[in-house]
C-alpha cells in the first residue's frame, strides 16, 4: 500500500529528474506569498488559479498570449499530479487558459496533495473518463528544454525555464 | 533535392568531426536510455522484450484492422470538431494543405516537428506557391536555416556541430554568437521565433498517437514550441501517417512506457500534449496520409515496420550509422528504419544507395521498442533492390564467382601461389601483403593464402585422442570447414577439428563442401545464394550425421536464411531443413552435444586475453555468442573486460568492400576497445570476424595477436605441438 507521503517522496524525485523543483504549502496564501516572492514583478495567474488566489494579474482576454509574455512569474493549477514520472496534468481547453503555462519565466503549478496518482496510467485513465478535459490537456515534466546543438542538455526554450510544483497539504 | 548517395557517403566520410561526435552521442545515448530501461523493468516487473512485444501486439492488431479504427477515429474528432482527410499521396497532401491556406489567406505556416511534413516535403512544396513554413523546433529550425534536412529522427541536427550553429543564428539573427555558449544560443531561439508565431495564420504538427476512442492526437515534445504552435494560429494542421492509430488511451500510456525512454533516454518528455477536435474559434485539419503504408501492411516481410514509433533508437545503436550518420545512412526517414520505409514512401531508388551500409549486425533490433525485425527486413529490401539492378555490378560477377567452385578455387591457388612467392621473397608482414593500398583502403592488409587448407590439416594429421569422455563419445561427425577457414584461416578447421575428437569423436569431411550462400543472401542476390546453398545442402546431405562448424554465421545462415530462400520451394526447403537441423555452431557443441568438462583445458596459465562475441548471434542472444564463458570454463583463465564487446567489428560481408571508410570506422572503434583492454590475445567465433580483425591490427601495427577462439582452446590440448 503506497502511502499519500511515499507518493509526494516519488513525485518529488521524479520531479527533481526532470530538473523541476518541489515545494510544499498549507493554505493558497501560502502559494501566493511564495510566488510574489520570486520577483518584484506581480505574477501572472491562470483564470484556474484566480478562482483560488482572488489575486494577480489575469491574461488579457483579446489577446492573452501577448500580453503576459516573457513575465517572471505565472501561476497555474493542475488537475492532478503523476507520482511515477513527477508530471502535472493541465487542462487548458482555449489559449488564455494556457497562457500562462506557456509563456511565463518561472511557473508555479499547485497541485493538491490529494491529487497526486501513482502511475502515469493513473491520469490516463483519469483522462479517459473526461473527454472534454482532453480537448488540451498538457503531462508537464519540467520546465522546457532541448538538447539540439551537440546534444547540451539545457533549460528553458519556448517554455518556462523554472518550474515549480507547488503541493498543497 | 536530395544528393546522389555516392556525393553524400562521399561528403560524410570526409567530414573529420562526424564520426566522433557521434560516436560520443551514441555512447552517451546508450548508458541513459540502459539505465531508463532497467528502472522501468524494476517498476514494471516485466522484461524490455515482453513490454515491447505487449505493443507491438497492439500496433498489429490495430494495422490489422487499420480501416475500422481510421473510421471510429474520424467519427470521435469530427464530433469533436475537426475535419479529418485521408489522403494516398504526397503530392496530394501538399496541395490540400495549401488550398486550405490560399483559402484562408494563410501564407506563414510555424511548424512543430513532423517527420511526415518531411516525408512529403512540404515546406519545399509550399514554398513553390508562395506560402513560407517556419521550423519551430530548435533543432528543425538550424536545419532550416541552414537549407539542410534532418539526420536524425529525434536529434535532427545531431551532425551539426556548435560553430557551425552559431555560424547560422549569427547570420539569421545579426549578431555574433560564442560557439561554447550553447544557453546564449538557444535563448535566441525564444526570441528569434517569436515573431513567426504571432504573424503566423496556421499551425502544424505531427502526432506521435492518434486515440480511435475519442479521436485524439497525442504529441510528445520538450521545447514548448508544439504548444506555442498550436496556441497562436486559428488553423492548426495535422500531419500524420495511418500507423500511427491506437485504440485507446491505455495503449497511448503504454507506447509514452517505450517512446520517451527509447527516444532521448527520458522517463517522459517535457510536454505530452493530448488535443481532441478542434479549439473554440479555431480549425483543426487532422491529414492521415498513407503514401505507400498500406503497401506495407500488405507486404508479410515488412507490415511490421508500421508499428514504427519514431524513437530513432535503431540509429543509435548502428555501427555504420556512427560512420556516416542519417544523411548517408537513410533517405528522408534515417537509420535502419529508413532502409525499410523509404522503398514505400519514395521508391527503391532512393532506398537502394545505403542497404549496402548495414552490416547485418542485428544490433537495431535488440532496442527497437517495438520488436521491428530490421535485419532481416532491410535483408529483404535489398534483395529487391538487387533484382531491380541496383547493384553494382562487380557486386555481382564476385558473387557469381564465389558461386561457382572451380572458380573460387581456381582464384584462392592463384592467391597462394602469389602468397608463396610473397613469402620467399620476404613481402610478408604478419602474414599479410606488404602491398601499396590506396589510402582508402590501407587500415586493413591483404591476409596471405596459407600453403595448406583446413582439410588438408587436418587429413596430414592423426586423429587427436581423446582428453576426456563426453556425451558424444564414440560418435562420428561432419565437419563443416566453411570457404573463408578453409582457405584464409584453415588453423580454426582444424582446431574445430581436434576439439570435436577431444570429446571422443571421430571428424569426418564431407567433399565437396563450398559455401552455405551466405554472402550472396547478404549481398541480396538470392540466385547465387540458392546456388549455393543447394550445392551445401546436397554436399552434407549425403550422410545422417551431426554437423559442426567453427562459422558461426553460416549456422545462422542455415537455419535462418535457408528457409527464406526456399520457401516456395518445399522439396529442397525439406532437405536444407534436414541439413540444418543436423548443424551445431562448435561453441555450441562444446557446451552441448560435444561437451567437453569444466577445466580440461587447464594448463594452469594465466593468458591476458579478451573476446569479442559475434554481433550477429550475440544480439540475437545465441548462447553460443558466449564463447568468453565456454573458454573461461574449459581454461579456468579469466578474460579481461571488453568494453562494447557485442558491437560489431567492421567486416559485415561485403560492406567492408563497398565501403571500406565503413569497415575502418567501425574496426576502429573495436581496436580502441580492444587496445583498452590491455589484452595480448583477442579472440572471437566468426572467421570472417577474425580475419576482418587481424588484418586490421596487422595494418594498424597493433600489439595483441588475433584468434579463432578454436585455436585458442586447441592450443591447451595436451598434445598440442
Amino acid at each position: 500500500m503506497i502511502t499519500a507521503s511515499d507518493r509526494g517522496t516519488q513525485f518529488a524525485e521524479a520531479l527533481h529528474g526532470a530538473q523541476g523543483e518541489i515545494a510544499w504549502f498549507d493554505s493558497w496564501d501560502d502559494i501566493w506569498d511564495f510566488a510574489a516572492s520570486l520577483s518584484d514583478d506581480t505574477p501572472v495567474v491562470s483564470p484556474a488559479a484566480h478562482q483560488f488566489l482572488q489575486r494577480g494579474d489575469l491574461p488579457d482576454a483579446d489577446d492573452p498570449l501577448r500580453s503576459i509574455a516573457d513575465r517572471p512569474v505565472g501561476v497555474t493549477v493542475a488537475a492532478l499530479g503523476i507520482a511515477e514520472t513527477g508530471s502535472l496534468l493541465l487542462i487548458e481547453r482555449a489559449p488564455i487558459d494556457r497562457a500562462v503555462s506557456l509563456l511565463t519565466r518561472h511557473l508555479v503549478i499547485a497541485v493538491g496533495q490529494d491529487d497526486l496518482l501513482d502511475e502515469l496510467a493513473d491520469g490516463f485513465r483519469w483522462l479517459a473518463q473526461q473527454p472534454r478535459a482532453a480537448a488540451y490537456a498538457t503531462f508537464v515534466t519540467g520546465p522546457s528544454r532541448t538538447a539540439d546543438i551537440e546534444r547540451s542538455l539545457t533549460i528553458g526554450v519556448q517554455g518556462p525555464s523554472r518550474l515549480t510544483a507547488a503541493v498543497l497539504t | 533535392m536530395i544528393a546522389d548517395f555516392r556525393e553524400r557517403y562521399e561528403r560524410a566520410v570526409n567530414d573529420p568531426d562526424l564520426q566522433p561526435r557521434l560516436l560520443a552521442f551514441q555512447r552517451s545515448w546508450r548508458e541513459s536510455r540502459d539505465a531508463q530501461v532497467s528502472r522501468l523493468e524494476q517498476r514494471t516487473e516485466r522484461s524490455f522484450d515482453d513490454l515491447r512485444h505487449d505493443f507491438a501486439a497492439v500496433k498489429d492488431g490495430t494495422l490489422e484492422r487499420i480501416d475500422d479504427y481510421i473510421a471510429e477515429f474520424r467519427a470521435n474528432a469530427e464530433a469533436a470538431g475537426a475535419i479529418v482527410v485521408e489522403l494516398t499521396t504526397a503530392d496530394e497532401a501538399v496541395e490540400y494543405i495549401a488550398g486550405v491556406c490560399a483559402a484562408r489567406g494563410i501564407d506563414l505556416v510555424v511548424k512543430s516537428k513532423s517527420m511526415v511534413s518531411e516525408e512529403i516535403e512540404l515546406n519545399h512544396e509550399l514554398a513553390q506557391g508562395g506560402i513560407t513554413a517556419i521550423e519551430t523546433d530548435l533543432g528543425e529550425w538550424l536545419l532550416q536555416l541552414a537549407e539542410q534536412r534532418p539526420s536524425h529522427l529525434v536529434m535532427p541536427a545531431i551532425h551539426q556541430k556548435r560553430q557551425y550553429v552559431a555560424e547560422i543564428l549569427g547570420q539569421e539573427l545579426g549578431r555574433d554568437f560564442d560557439p561554447d555558449d550553447i544557453p546564449a544560443m538557444v535563448a535566441s531561439a525564444r526570441q528569434g521565433l517569436r515573431r513567426h508565431y504571432l504573424a503566423a495564420g496556421a499551425g502544424l504538427t505531427g502526432a506521435n498517437a492518434l486515440v480511435a476512442e475519442t479521436g485524439s492526437i497525442m504529441v510528445v515534445t520538450n521545447e514548448g514550441n508544439m504548444r506555442l504552435a498550436t496556441s497562436l494560429p486559428d488553423v492548426h494542421f495535422v500531419t500524420a501517417g495511418i500507423e500511427k492509430l491506437i485504440p485507446t488511451w491505455s495503449d497511448a500510456e503504454r507506447q509514452l512506457q517505450l517512446l520517451p525512454r527509447s527516444a532521448t533516454a527520458q522517463t517522459l518528455s517535457t510536454y505530452t500534449t493530448c488535443i481532441t477536435g478542434a479549439q473554440p474559434g479555431k480549425e483543426m485539419h487532422i491529414i492521415l496520409l498513407d503514401n505507400g503504408r498500406r503497401s506495407m501492411r500488405d507486404d508479410d516481410t515488412i507490415a511490421s515496420a508500421l508499428r514504427c514509433i519514431r524513437c530513432g533508437a535503431c540509429a543509435n545503436v548502428c555501427p555504420s550509422y556512427q560512420v556516416v550518420g542519417g544523411h548517408t545512412f537513410g533517405h528522408i526517414y534515417t537509420g535502419a528504419i529508413g532502409l525499410v520505409n523509404t522503398t514505400f514512401h519514395h521508391g527503391i531508388e532512393d532506398a537502394a544507395g545505403p542497404q549496402g551500409l548495414c552490416v547485418s549486425c542485428g544490433a537495431c533490433e535488440t532496442v527497437c521498442p517495438v520488436a521491428i525485425p530490421l535485419p532481416n527486413q532491410i535483408l529483404s529490401i535489398r534483395r529487391r533492390a538487387t533484382e531491380s539492378g541496383h547493384v553494382p555490378h562487380w557486386e555481382r560477377w564476385l558473387l557469381r564467382a564465389w558461386a561457382t567452385p572451380t572458380l573460387f578455387r581456381t582464384a584462392i591457388k592463384l592467391g597462394a601461389v602469389a602468397s608463396s612467392i610473397a613469402r620467399a621473397t620476404n613481402l610478408l608482414r604478419r602474414d599479410h601483403f606488404r602491398l601499396p593500398l590506396p589510402t582508402r583502403l590501407r587500415w586493413r592488409s591483404i591476409p596471405a593464402i596459407p600453403s595448406r587448407s583446413g582439410s588438408q590439416l587436418i587429413r596430414s594429421r592423426q586423429p587427436q585422442p581423446a582428453v576426456a569422455a563426453s556425451p558424444a563419445t564414440g560418435s562420428e561427425i561432419d565437419l563443416f570447414t566453411q570457404c573463408l577457414a578453409e582457405h584464409l584461416l584453415p588453423s580454426a578447421v582444424d582446431s574445430a577439428a581436434r576439439l570435436i575428437e577431444a570429446g571422443g569423436a571421430t571428424v569426418h569431411l564431407p567433399p565437396e563442401q563450398h559455401c552455405c550462400g551466405l554472402p550472396a543472401f547478404d549481398a541480396g542476390d538470392w540466385d547465387a545464394a540458392r546456388r549455393m546453398a543447394r550445392a551445401t545442402i546436397d554436399a552434407l546431405g549425403r550422410s545422417d550425421r551431426r554437423i559442426v562448424t567453427p562459422a558461426t554465421s553460416c549456422v545462422i545462415s542455415m537455419k535462418e536464411h535457408w528457409p527464406q530462400l526456399f520457401r516456395d520451394d518445399p522439396q529442397s526447403r525439406r532437405r536444407a531443413n534436414d541439413v540444418a537441423e543436423r548443424v551445431y555452431d562448435l561453441a555450441d557443441w562444446l557446451d552441448g552435444p560435444g561437451r567437453l568438462p569444466d577445466g580440461c583445458l587447464n594448463t594452469s596459465d594465466q593468458h591476458a586475453w579478451a573476446a569479442h562475441r559475434f554481433c550477429q548471434s550475440s544480439n540475437r542472444d545465441d548462447p553460443g555468442a558466449r564463447i568468453d564463458l565456454l573458454v573461461e570454463r574449459l581454461t579456468g583463465e579469466t578474460p579481461l573486460p571488453l568494453k562494447e564487446a557485442e558491437v560489431c567489428c567492421g567486416f559485415g560481408g561485403l560492406t567492408s568492400i563497398a565501403a571500406p571508410e565503413v569497415g575502418k570506422g567501425i574496426l576502429d572503434r573495436k581496436l580502441d576497445c580492444v587496445a583498452a583492454s590491455g589484452c595480448e590475445t583477442l579472440i572471437t567465433n566468426n572467421p570472417g570476424c577474425a580475419l576482418h580483425l587481424r588484418a586490421g591490427a596487422a595494418a594498424q601495427g597493433a600489439s595483441h595477436e588475433t584468434l579463432h577462439y578454436a585455436d585458442f582452446l586447441a592450443a591447451r590440448l595436451p598434445w598440442s605441438s
